[in-house]
């Protein structure tokens, strides 16, 4: 054969791109598009049968509502950083910002310090205090281009020392209104109100995945963001948003958790991260980004407090509690991942 | 969609177009002129500069010196928003879909998305989405999510969203399609060439190819680029496909000799597999390949030589049979086995597989078999430098340069160093290639090809899985038909010459 280009020529293409896509279209099948939700659900019913035959106080409709108020931060915390998560970054700065954002709203109601009560503007300021550390998270990711893990674990300590500093050097600011202290726990209609607050952030979040701009952008960016810059869309602009959504709403988790407590403290975050992220992953958001969505971070939520919650009530001693916690939540996210392992997969 | 008819303004017109990457001079005052309604073919070898010139045109890069005009009028791309709204829309050589979107979403993303105060009016963005796709005849359902379709009508999706209505403001878009055809089967590339007819009526392509028969086919004129610089502009009736070929890689095409190397009879293969059988992949595959011979492996999509080809370099598991490699036979076959007993394997996903992105070229082809580059652990460059810089005269690699981040490389370029990597070292025996000329031009194609050969004929048992039936009977000495799994032929090519008709009817 003389040109290499001439036995092109009436070729007979025996090409194989096709074979990897005939793979997605079956996996994106209507039937695997219920397989996961419905796996979770059906784990967290496997859950409840055996911590109830464990502990008869287990399944009651008070310790149901207790499971409720314990889930409804990490949730209003999940939300933010399933979103985070959908464009493929991560953020580690929650607790740091629910310390800010906590000690702002504190000092700024009626607390044992004394000082103005500025009512609920104290609500806005912390959570503008969490919208300011998610702005400069996301514009250092998007513009100086350093990853979102180290921007925001850096993050996290700044938001802890600015926690730190407002604290200053006096008692201990506590919250004089004792209405507020219970208000999060309080049950309105049969549910606390926490989960009530939580729920209308999942349902707007769920409605701006679905249907506005943001949302969908959001969906290209983890998909591909490559194509998404190609394609002209404002990535930059739009992952420094979700920065700025994901510490909104760790604010308004740790001003939430303040009233909890009753009390500033820098640490009032502290353990909320530990649950977040895995029960973002468990609800079948993918790491890698484009994939998932809101109602899974609730299911996996869900999963993850009761578990919590049964564990302690079956008796299991507390000096096991964080290790236990620990190996069944790796063996919860192996178990979700492992319908996702692919030849091509690199993980790091 | 309002089609002017703007035959005597030009849609697109470049003048003296000039770019730089530090050293490398990859645009040279190029300008050219595009008129509605024209199918331009734009050829030439991996680095000559045809993707700098894409990014250009859609914005992703700006142009040193040098001025762009649409539709007579002069403008700045400043980034791929301009150069859509523009009217300039890319069909790109590997699919850029968002997957986990609807069709309809695809196709609008980029320009206005129908919407209020950021809220998606999904009916408007449906319909809008139907009407584009009508135009180029597709009935796809604009709600459907992109992961559930077909290769093919994802590449509809594409051609639609190159084309959207709304977003052309002269009324006559210009559609790039970039090696679109490199990844398609033969019924899927005449579906496209019809869409291609069609879009003419709409406005203006410029159809990116390294099959030169398809360019002479579907273009009114051609454009060869070479090392950066507008080499031809020609009209389609006025050229050969031996012409192009030679405008493209600036000599003739060199005869490739293709003599078959004899076995002695009592002579052990350098590879052989008996029995070799993984579930629901291929079952009983038995072959065996002597020093300095080729053995091509054809089949269609599902026949399992892929699986079976990364079987034999222990990238993937198989279920019972055996390997065996100078008649010793192989346990726990693993890819680190397989390299020290010196098999190579040159995979088909390249930039996933084959190579290290931003690793320079001199790194990534001592990477496996460092040869005097490392002693130990500890690495010399100076050493590294030297047998890069061998490879790279050998190989021809451009640009000429092995401290380059390979990710930068053109994909044929980064084909010849993928190859470089296997080809360094001294022990050699078993080459595996799976689609070693996927997406590569006939000059890099022929670097390549010679590689084989020579490996060949240094000693190396090499299986060729080919992108073509032609290519796997003119490098085989022996070509192997598989087919759902099984072997349904052999044919010595020392004593048969099977035509391609022979091995599809034992395809399929």
């Amino acid at each position: 054969m003389a040109n290499p280009q001439s036995s092109a020529t009436n070729s007979v293409s025996v090409d194989t791109a096709a074979i990897h896509f005939s793979d997605k279209k079956s996996k994106a099948s209507l039937f695997s598009r219920y397989t996961e939700p419905l796996a979770l659900l059906g784990a967290l019913v496997v859950l409840v049968l055996i911590f109830s035959s464990l502990n008869p106080r287990f399944a009651t409709i008070g310790n149901l509502q207790n499971i409720l108020s314990q889930a409804g931060l990490p949730l209003i915390i999940g939300i933010g950083a399933t979103f985070v998560i959908l464009i493929g970054s991560i953020d580690l700065s929650v607790e740091g910002v629910m310390g800010a954002s906590g000690m702002v709203f504190v000092l700024m109601s009626a607390n044992s310090r004394g000082g103005t009560d500025f009512g609920p503007w104290a609500i806005v300021a912390g959570i503008a205090m969490g919208v300011v550390l998610g702005l400069v998270s996301g514009l250092i990711y998007t513009r100086i281009k350093v990853p979102s893990f180290i921007v925001t674990l850096g993050m996290w300590y700044v938001g802890l020392g600015v926690a730190t500093i407002l604290f200053g050097t006096e008692s201990i600011p506590t919250l004089t209104s004792d209405e507020l202290a219970i208000w999060s726990s309080q049950i309105t209609l049969g549910l606390p109100n926490i989960i009530w607050v939580a729920s209308v952030v999942l349902v707007l979040a769920a409605l701006t995945l679905r249907f506005t701009r943001f949302g969908r952008v959001v969906l290209a960016i983890g998909n591909n963001e490559e194509i998404a810059r190609g394609s002209g869309l404002a990535v930059a602009y739009n992952k420094t948003l979700v920065f700025v959504l994901a510490g909104a709403l760790s604010g308004m988790a740790g001003i939430i958790a303040t009233m909890q407590l009753g009390s500033g403290s820098a640490t009032v975050g502290s353990g909320n991260l530990f649950i977040t992220i895995p029960a973002v992953v468990i609800g079948g958001t993918a790491l890698s980004g484009g994939k998932g969505g809101v109602f899974g971070t609730a299911l996996g939520v869900i999963l993850l407090t009761t578990l919590n919650n049964g564990l302690i009530l079956s008796g299991v001693s507390p000096n096991f509690q964080s290790a236990v916690s620990g190996a069944i939540l790796v063996l919860a996210i192996v178990a979700t991942a492992w319908s996702q392992r692919d030849r091509l997969r690199i993980s790091k | 969609m309002t089609t002017k008819a703007t035959s005597q303004t030009s849609v697109l017109r470049l003048s003296n177009i000039d770019k730089k990457f530090g050293q490398t001079h990859a645009l040279k005052n190029v300008s050219l002129e595009i008129n509605h309604g024209e199918v331009i073919g734009l050829i030439g070898e991996n680095g000559a500069g045809k993707s700098t010139l894409l990014k250009i045109l859609t914005g992703i890069y700006q142009p040193d010196s040098g001025s762009i005009e649409v539709n007579g009028k002069s403008t700045k791309f400043r980034g791929p928003r301009d150069s859509v709204a523009a009217g300039i829309g890319v069909v790109h050589q590997e699919q850029s879909l968002f997957t986990n979107l609807t069709v309809a979403e695809n196709i609008a993303s980029g320009s206005k998305v129908a919407s209020r105060f950021g809220i998606y009016r999904w009916g408007q963005i449906n319909r809008a989405a139907a009407e584009t796709l009508s135009i180029i005849g597709s009935s796809l359902d604009p709600s459907t999510k992109v992961s559930n379709l077909s290769f093919v009508d994802r590449q509809m999706v594409e051609i639609a969203r190159a084309i959207r209505v709304d977003s052309t403001m002269g009324g006559s878009p210009l559609v790039i399609l970039d090696e679109p055809t490199s990844v398609l089967e033969r019924s899927e590339t005449a579906i496209l060439e019809r869409e291609i007819r069609k879009l003419k009526a709409h406005g203006s392509v410029i159809f990116v190819s390294h099959r030169l028969d398809e360019i002479m086919r579907n273009c009114d004129r051609i454009m060869v680029m070479r090392n950066g610089e507008l080499v031809a502009d020609r009209v389609t009736s006025t050229v050969t496909e031996d012409e192009l070929f030679k405008l493209m890689v600036g000599h003739e095409a060199r005869a490739v000799s293709s003599s078959h190397r004899v076995v002695a009879a009592d002579e052990q293969p350098v590879i052989s597999v008996e029995n070799l059988s993984r579930k629901g992949k291929y079952s009983n595959v038995s072959l065996s390949v002597h020093a300095g011979r080729l053995t091509a492996i054809v089949g269609s999509t599902g026949s399992g030589r892929e699986e079976l080809a990364r079987a034999l370099f222990g990238a993937e598991k198989f279920d019972s049979g055996s390997i065996a490699i100078n008649g010793t036979k192989v346990t726990g076959w693993r890819i680190a086995k397989a390299v020290k007993r010196g098999v190579a394997y040159v995979p088909a996903e390249r930039k996933v597989e084959g190579m290290v992105g931003g690793f320079s070229a001199a790194e990534n082809i001592t990477l496996t078999h460092p040869g005097k580059a490392a002693v130990g652990p500890i690495v010399f460059p100076l050493a590294r430098n030297k047998i890069a810089r061998t490879w790279f005269n050998t190989l021809d690699v451009r640009p000429n340069d092995i401290a380059l981040d390979l990710a930068r490389f053109s994909g044929g370029n980064q084909q010849k160093v993928v190859m470089a990597k296997w080809l360094n070292s001294p022990e050699l025996s078993v080459l595996v290639l799976d689609h070693p000329l996927r997406g590569l031009d006939p000059g890099a194609a022929q670097t390549v090809n010679e590689q084989i050969k020579l490996a060949c004929s240094n000693g190396a048992a090499v299986i060729l899985l080919s992108d073509t039936l032609e290519e796997a009977l003119e490098m085989g000495d022996d070509v192997i038909v598989m087919r759902d799994g099984e072997i349904s032929a052999t044919f010595d090519m020392t004593k048969e010459s099977p035509s391609t008709l022979d091995l599809l009817e034992r395809m399929v």
